[in-house]
């Protein structure tokens, strides 16, 4: 039976969408940042009410990824608009704290998923590593070839293979979410390899 | 008649040095004992050691007021007047400890002209400056002419570089040591550029060969209208032969002879950057600024 956690975790996933589809279209990592970052306070909202919804043990994980993405985000932004070696240094210094702390979290997390469900959520802690060092690489390649992995994993989450209990097995905005960063990411190479080629570093004339 | 002087900050061959005089800057490893670069201790001595022994933090110091007045007297004396090019202001108090020569000098010498110019840049950057000051003599224009002409080239001086290491930067306090550590681990390469006289980061790259092939492709952008016009530097710190792959690579895109030897970066700028690190500067040359005002 749908119930209004449920509804509401829908709601949340379509704005999710709309912020996730748009960051990944931005070539600039200081707006990109920002964007991705209100994506990712959507993306933890509906978890949570998918957890209430259909059982908090199987979005336990997704939910702490959610939250670390989202601070995540807004202190990369912070670091990027800032732009001065004390504000990166503050930033990566935060991050490293995080990164740690989300191990230690994501650990906890995968001991206590049911066993059947371990090794996505295991499979989940590495990409989602590899995204975080993906997003922090320059240029606008690293971070979409990271996302695609991460988007993929995450999806997988939110089929039956890992949601477990009750009547929906089946988390059909989570899987929007996620294809819809696969899809504009997909958009991103084609309006990329469509426009003329663009210098990456501009210098000076004379 | 005008005598061309410069702080060792300018990082000209030896051969170059030879027609003008250099006023050195002062390296220290221990605090205690201070020498003078390129007369004490040369590049390599200095690079060799920084590279050899870790925990050695080498400090560079301006060239003092009296080491200026050492080198102006002379000139003064001989009935020459001065142009003398400092490293940018904003880098070092060089350009401070000649003005204040200059000005205590002008009591004894009234009838003569001391002109201190900023370069507002540094290394091979300084170093094209100085060049086409020297080109300017050699031509027979007269100070105030030269001056004039010095400081429009001074505005079309760009300089770029990139290190091999982020130690050194760590090092001098430029970045801090998670930054560091973060981007040594991830082979992070930071192009910096000298703008308004200060350094900053234009852009972060990954691996030293992509760091250069952008910044080939982003100077041969920047030069591909009117190469003929313009005067290219390029420096290194033990890296002679990706200098000279990048120099003939840039020669063959922009169809032009690149006329300036090779330099090695100084203890200035190199402690900052460390072993390994290349400098790439132009700037316009002098006939090219006479001719864009006379259109």
């Amino acid at each position: 039976m749908i119930n209004t956690w449920y509804i509401i975790a829908q709601i949340l996933g379509v704005i999710t969408i709309g912020f996730e589809f748009a960051s990944y279209q931005i070539k600039d990592k200081t707006k990109y940042f920002l964007i991705t970052g209100i994506g990712s306070f959507f993306w933890m909202l509906m978890f949570f009410a998918i957890g209430v919804s259909t059982g908090m043990g199987t979005q336990l994980s997704l939910i702490v990824a959610a939250i670390y993405s989202t601070i995540r985000n807004i202190v990369f932004w912070r670091i990027f608009s800032k732009n001065t070696p004390e504000s990166k240094e503050a930033g990566l210094n935060f991050l490293l704290a995080m990164i740690v702390i989300a191990i230690v979290a994501g650990v906890f997390t995968v001991l206590n998923a049911p066993e059947q469900v371990r090794w996505l959520h295991i499979l989940g802690l590495v990409v989602a590593l590899g995204f975080v060092i993906g997003q922090y690489l320059p240029g606008v390649h690293y971070v979409r070839i990271a996302v695609v992995f991460y988007a993929i994993v995450v999806m997988l989450t939110q089929t039956p293979i890992n949601i477990l209990y009750g009547d929906f097995r089946w988390n059909i905005m989570g899987i929007l979410i996620e294809t819809a960063k696969i899809a504009s990411v997909v958009i991103f190479y084609v309006r990329y390899s469509s426009q003329p080629k663009q210098a990456q570093l501009v210098f000076a004339k004379p | 008649m005008f005598q061309v002087i410069s702080d060792s900050g300018c990082d000209f061959t030896k051969d170059e040095a030879k027609d003008i005089s250099i006023v050195p800057f002062y390296i220290s490893f221990d605090q205690k004992n201070h020498l003078k670069e390129g007369i004490d201790i040369s590049l390599e001595d200095y690079f060799q050691r920084l590279v050899s022994e870790k925990n050695v933090f080498p400090k560079t110091a301006q060239p003092s007021p009296q080491d200026y007045i050492d080198a102006f007297k002379p000139h003064l004396e001989a009935g020459r007047d001065i142009i003398s090019v400092t490293i940018s202001s904003k880098f070092s108090g060089s350009y401070n400890s000649a003005t204040l020569a200059a000005d205590m000098l002008k009591e004894e010498y009234p009838n003569r002209i001391i002109k201190i110019l900023d370069s507002l840049n540094g290394s091979v950057g300084q170093g094209l400056v100085l060049r086409e000051i020297i080109k300017m003599q050699n031509a027979g224009y007269n100070l105030q002419k030269t001056v004039k002409l010095a400081e429009e080239i001074i505005k079309t001086t760009r300089l770029y570089f990139t290190v091999d290491n982020l130690e050194y930067l760590k090092r001098g306090g430029r970045i801090g040591p998670t930054t560091a550590l973060v981007g040594g681990l991830l082979g992070l390469r930071p192009i910096l550029q000298v703008e308004n006289g200060q350094v900053s980061q234009l852009d972060n790259v990954r691996g030293k060969k992509n760091a250069l092939k952008l910044i080939q492709e982003a100077m041969v952008n920047a030069l591909q209208d009117e190469p003929q016009n313009v005067n290219i530097s390029i420096g290194h710190i033990l890296s002679e032969q990706e200098a000279v792959d990048f120099k003939t690579k840039t020669e063959a895109a922009l169809g032009i002879k690149i006329a300036n030897p090779i330099t090695e970066v100084g203890a200035a700028i190199g402690s900052h950057a460390g072993p390994g690190a290349l400098a790439f500067a132009y700037c316009k040359k002098y006939n090219a600024i006479e001719g864009d005002a006379a259109a």
